[in-house]
Formats: structure tokens, sequence, C-alpha cells
């Protein structure tokens, strides 16, 4: 073997359904170089042994977005992932193509469900009366503005966070983390004049599904940080509206439970998320854990210095300009 | 060592077998409990939801009731252990930590960053090591084979958490190897356990937990053991509705952390709190041998 070079065992997915009645790994044994991205191992595999295999690519830059697949079992480019590591790491390189997308042949998924989400969330400036695009220049932002979009323009659409979301793997009605991010970027725009109805929207639509797992923040390839944004696009639609959800309800539930003692009542706090007839639906379930787990309905005793949480309480959260 | 004993509701509550197993693994071990009374709630995640700087706030003022003992903080909750953390990520920004030193100042309280905040799982394998755990352990739990499950908060944001590889963890499996156990690798260790939306859409949060277990089963575990009380309210004290999500039966013992290390370390299953549990353990302690197999 040449100097600086390592082996590489490659199994790659594949699968046409056209012909295949199931889906196999082939498998091919490199020598390539350590930092050698793991897209140019696939196109050698593909230049040298086997010119079938598909895959999307284009740019080789992690700027295009199009080579996102599974590498040992993580989501991420395949252009921006070196094979060094992962040999290091797991002695073998496994190719899979993106999850929670029908594989139309090989590496390459059908994104329809994915950018659909995405078109649904309307992602374009709507005009805003207070704010009009001027004529003939640019609309400009001050660097302030600016910064409320954090690291959102950077996303590519790869799919990566789709990828590996379990949210979107398990519940249809979740729209997934780009969109819920790129959401954001329109509702902190200030040239945009959608920001209410975005946010009246996106409570009933999905939002509070996400399970804060953090698995997209950190499957994607340009630190978009989707599970952060999702985060603060809950915080805004609550306090817009208020809570009309489970998910809102159970977070300011959750908040004002701890406002009485310090620490969580447990058995109140299923009583303020649930509505008297959902929670007539939990009583089989709660009294199984309460034969085992009888602390489940009793009210526990206040911490010490309760009278320092309630303070905090009045300044940070009785002021509503005070948590924007 | 002496650490400020963070327990969290859940271990104070509902989940107190996880305080009965802390407390006998950490008296067994050497490690002094400090307890405060004053502790508030972490905030689970969802009064980060609800109001962000408040949750800053509220963890602020724990973290600084440790900082003021010179202790640092021991958690037993992945959660908990990622809310405080993260408490103290936020508090490097400079628009909160005016808006919470702030409130802080009011209430006479002072928080200066100093208290790390640390999950028993951490302690357990950074400060005591595998290998000084194998030497006291009295009854090896060979045989038994062991999913670990991380919960997301012990490892995830990365940039935050900034502990072992949020990707690819190895510390729980390490301990339980060094138990007597035999660990099992699969993909659902490190995913969701679907808790947080337990309360949002109670079909599919249960449906991830089954999937996470049937994938453990999948790949031979016998037992299923987490670091968070919450992962473990979504796999055993729900396992049942799990069960009827995936549409098979589980039957998946899940341990509490120190409830493994105590059973290697020669607790019985009533001071580990193991008849607490919704799903028997009882399969699990038949392997090694700690229970009769039925006739």
């Amino acid at each position: 073997m040449e100097a600086g070079l390592v082996k590489a065992p490659i199994e790659v997915y594949r699968f046409d359904p056209t012909h295949d009645r199931a889906p196999r790994y082939d498998r091919f044994e490199l020598e390539l170089a350590p930092h050698t991205p793991v897209l140019t191992a696939l196109l050698k595999i593909r230049a040298d042994s086997d010119p079938s295999l598909t895959m999307r690519y284009s740019c080789r830059s992690s700027i295009c977005g199009s080579c996102a697949m599974v590498i040992n079992s993580k989501s991420r480019l395949a252009c921006q992932t070196p094979i060094g590591p992962e040999l290091e790491r797991h002695g073998r390189i496994v190719i899979d193509p993106m999850r929670n997308m029908p594989v139309l042949r090989d590496l390459v998924v059908e994104m329809g469900g994915f950018w659909g989400n995405y078109r649904k969330l309307e992602p374009h400036l709507i005009d805003n009366p207070e704010r009009p695009m001027p004529e003939g220049r640019p609309s400009s932002m001050s660097p302030e503005e600016v910064e409320r979009f954090k690291e959102t323009p950077r996303c590519i659409a790869c799919g990566a966070c789709y990828s590996a979301c379990p949210a979107v793997e398990h519940d249809a009605a979740f729209p997934g983390p780009m969109s819920l991010a790129k959401l954001y970027r329109f509702v902190v725009d200030p040239r945009d004049g959608g920001q209410r109805e975005r946010l009246l929207k996106i409570q009933p639509g999905g939002l509070w599904l996400c399970l804060r797992c953090h698995l997209c923040t950190e499957a994607c390839p340009k630190d978009v940080r989707p599970s952060e944004r999702i985060r603060d696009l809950k915080e805004m639609a609550i306090a817009l509206q208020g809570a009309t959800e489970h998910g809102s309800k159970h977070a300011v539930a959750f908040k004002e439970n701890i406002r009485e003692r310090g620490v969580l009542n447990e058995f109140k706090l299923v009583r303020q998320t649930y509505n008297p007839i959902e929670m007539l639906g939990q009583v089989p379930q709660g009294l199984k854990i309460r034969r085992k787990k009888p602390e489940i309905t009793q009210t526990p005793k206040p911490i010490e210095g309760l009278a320092e949480v309630e303070k905090l309480y009045e300044i940070l959260d009785d002021e509503p300009e005070a948590t924007k | 060592m002496r650490l400020a004993y963070y327990p969290g509701c859940v271990a104070q509550e509902s989940g107190k077998e996880l305080d009965l197993a802390t407390r006998w693994v950490c008296r067994k071990l050497g490690i002094e409990l400090v307890e405060f009374p004053n502790f508030s709630c972490c905030g689970s995640g969802f009064i980060d939801e609800a109001n962000s700087v408040l949750n800053v706030a509220l963890n602020a003022r724990n973290l600084a009731i440790a900082e003021k003992a010179g202790l640092d903080l021991l958690t037993v909750c992945s959660t908990c252990q990622g809310m405080l953390t993260l408490a103290n990520r936020r508090l490097e920004e400079p628009a909160v930590k005016t808006k919470v030193d702030g409130a802080l100042g009011q209430i006479g309280v002072s928080y200066h960053g100093g208290t790390s905040v640390r999950h028993l799982l951490q302690v357990l394998t950074e400060s005591i090591g595998p290998e000084a755990i194998r030497r006291q352990v009295r009854r090896p739990l060979t045989g038994l084979k062991v999913g670990a499950f991380y919960g997301c908060h012990l490892l995830r944001p990365a940039a935050e958490m900034r502990s072992e590889s949020a990707e690819d963890p190895h510390s729980f499996e390490d301990l339980i190897a060094a138990l007597g156990a035999t660990p099992v690798m699969y993909r659902g260790r490190v995913m969701c356990c679907g808790f947080p939306i337990l309360f949002v859409k109670e079909e599919t949060a249960n449906r991830i937990a089954g999937h996470q277990i049937e994938d453990a089963k999948a790949h031979g575990a016998h037992a299923m053991a987490t670091p968070c009380p919450l992962c473990h309210i979504s796999l055993d004290s729900f396992q049942n509705l799990a069960e009827r999500a995936v549409g098979r039966d589980l039957d998946m013992p899940i341990f509490h952390l120190p409830q493994l290390v105590g059973l290697a370390l020669g607790a019985t299953a009533e001071e580990l709190g193991l008849p607490r549990h919704l799903v028997s353990t009882d399969s699990a302690l038949q392997r090694i041998g700690e229970v009769a197999v039925p006739t």
C-alpha cells in the first residue's frame, strides 16, 4: 500500500425498487488517504467498480446541500465527512440513504415531503405595511436586526436534520427542524409583515411535537442549531397568544406549578394540562402507576427559600416586557 | 468526595427509588452528599419554553447555592444536568447575564459562574473510574446484557454539554462492563425516549419509547439502564402503553443507573427500590442468580 494511505472498507446501501426485492449492502475495499471525503470515495467506487451507484451531489464544498446521507448512523454531508475519523471510530464506513424519506434508488431519496412541509410555511417575505420595501434600492437592516436571525440564514436545505429527527420519524404532523428554523428566520425578519399569522398558524401546526432532543442541531452541517430556534418559536408563540395547545399549556402549567412550591407537584401538573374529560382518560394509567408509586398523587413540601423563587417570578415573569 | 446533591423533583417524588439507590451507592463509594433544602426545580425544559430568562435565573439561584458552599453540583437526571449546564452557558451571553444578575441582586444572591454541574454517571466514570468500581463489585452482573440509554440532555447540544462524544459516547457502556454485565450497542441508546411530548401527543411519545426498547431488544438486551428518571418514566411507567403503540410485548426491565451499580456492589432489590418499578426486574435478577427462576 502506498505510504500515507489507509485501507477503507466501505459498505454501501443498494436498492432499486423497480428490480430488487430487498435492499442489500455492497462492500468495497479502497485504499485512500485519511482526509479523503466520503463523497470522493463514493465517486471513486462509481468510476472504478460500479457505474450504476446512484447518488446526488454537486459542489463538493458543503454549499449545495445535495450529498446528505447517513454515514455510520449519522445524517450528514458526504463531502464534509473525511474517512479517517470514521475508520478510527468504527473500523468501517457504512453508508445508507437519508432516513424519513422513501428511497428512489441507492442513496437517492424522494424529498417531496421535506419540501412540501417547507412550502406550507410560506418561506418568502410577506409585505409589511409598517416597513414598505423602498423603491429602486435594496431594503436595508441594522446590524442589530441582522443579529436576530442568529445562524438560520446559513441553512443549505440539505435535509440532514429531517433525516435525523425522531419527531419526523414518528409523527407526520411535525413539519421538521429545517422548516421551523426557516420559519424563525421570517418571524424575526423586520421586513416581514406575517410574523403574527406565522406564529398563530404554527402553534397548532406541529410546533409542540419537537422533542428537544437536539439531534437536528448535531446533524446540521452548517451549525444552524434548529432545535434552539424551535425553542425560541415556542416562547414567542406563547408570548403572542398564550397557551393554546397541549404543548404550550403544559409548558405554562409547569412554570406556574413550580412557582407554588419550588418543586414539581406531579399530580397537579396533570390536572393543569388536561381538561376534565382528558383527565378521565388518564385515570387507568394513573392508578396503575400510583399502586407502585404512591407519591404521584401526594403534594410535595415547599422548598426553603420559596420567597426568593417567588420574587424571581415577579421580576422576570410578571412584567411582560421583561421576558422579551 | 463531597458534592452538593441535586436530586431533582422526580427522584424526590414518584421516582423515589432513584434517590434510594443514589444514596446507597454514594455511601458505598464514599461520596458525601451535602443536601440543600432550598434547591428549586430545574424547569425540566418546560420553563425554558415558557420563559427562557426566568429558567436561567432559577437555575442560577441553584448554582449560586452550591457555589456559596464551595461545592460542585451532583445531578442524577439527564434533564437536570442539561438545564443547569444550559444556565451556566447562557450566562456567558452578556444580555442574559445582565438581566439575571439584576434579578438575583434583588433577592440578595450573586452567582459568579463557578459551579460545575456533574451527573452521577460522570462522577462514577471520570472521578472514581470503572476500574475502581470493578474492584468493589460483590455480585458481578455476569450474563446480563444491558442496553445503556443515555437521555438526550446529558449529551446534547454537544457545544453546551461539552462532555464526552455526543455522537458515540461510551462512558455508560464502560461502566456496565465494569459491573460484569455485557453492554449492548444499538442506535436507540443516544435517541429520545419520547418524554417531552408525553403530555402533547401521548401516542407518539409511547411509540417512540416502544421503538427504542424494541431496538435494544433486537440487539439482545435483557435489560436497559438510564441515567435519567424522565426516560425511566417513559420506558418503565408507560411501557404498557409503549407496547400497545408498537403492537408487541416488550417486557423490558429498566434500571436507573445507580440501581444497576448498587446491584453489582451488593445491595438488595429492596434497598434499591426495585419493587417500585412498573415492569418487574425479576427476569434480569434471575440472570444474575439473585432471584430463583420460577419452576
